[in-house]
């Protein structure tokens, strides 16, 4: 598995899980 | 980006086939418009959405594989409970309680299943299960709690 491939656009993300019928799991993270 | 429990392969795989993932970063200086839409004061918070985009389950704070497997299992099963399918909300949360038995979101699993399966099937003794059952296995938690009127409920 070559890791997760994370979308970064929310709204990229929610037109995905419209496509899919999937959930979407968002993680808000900070780099300090 | 793939570090913690993101470093789990079975995770990157449970993450890839059964969601959409998303990462959002935070600026706490100048909070983005998604950070002020769901009110985000500390990361990580992790946020499940049905496919509409409403926000049905939401964890803050690190968690180690076997809890997050949990937590994502039972956003799951929080989406189909709020959308009145509590026949396969009973099945996502049975499946939290036998696979993450230890983690810290399977008592509101059992919780949220008794009450799927009361609304489900109208039988109060779903309702004295869930509390029997948190009783046993969970009894210091908030759920064992929250259930404790069910006590009362005849078998």
């Amino acid at each position: 598995m070559a890791g997760i491939q994370w979308e970064t656009d929310f709204g990229a993300a929610l037109e995905k899980a419209k496509q899919t019928g999937k959930p979407v799991f968002q993680d808000f993270w900070f780099d300090d | 980006m793939n570090t913690g429990p993101y470093s789990d392969e079975k995770v990157q795989r449970f993450l890839q086939e059964r969601f959409i993932p998303v990462r959002s970063r935070c600026f706490w200086d100048n909070p983005t418009p998604l950070m002020q839409k769901y009110g985000i004061k500390w990361t990580p918070t992790f946020l499940v959405h049905d496919p509409g985009g409403n926000e049905h389950h939401r964890f803050v704070g690190y968690v180690p594989s076997d809890d997050l497997f949990a937590q994502l299992g039972l956003g799951i099963g929080k989406i189909f409970y709020d959308t009145d399918r509590m026949d396969e909300a009973i099945r996502q949360f049975q499946t939290v309680i036998d696979r993450h038995p230890d983690a810290g979101a399977s008592p509101e699993a059992v919780f949220l299943k008794g009450v799927a399966e009361y609304k489900h099937t109208h039988d109060a003794k779903a309702l004295r299960r869930a509390y029997d059952t948190l009783k046993a296995k969970y009894p210091q938690t908030e759920w064992a709690r929250r259930a404790d009127p069910y006590s009362a409920i005849p078998l």
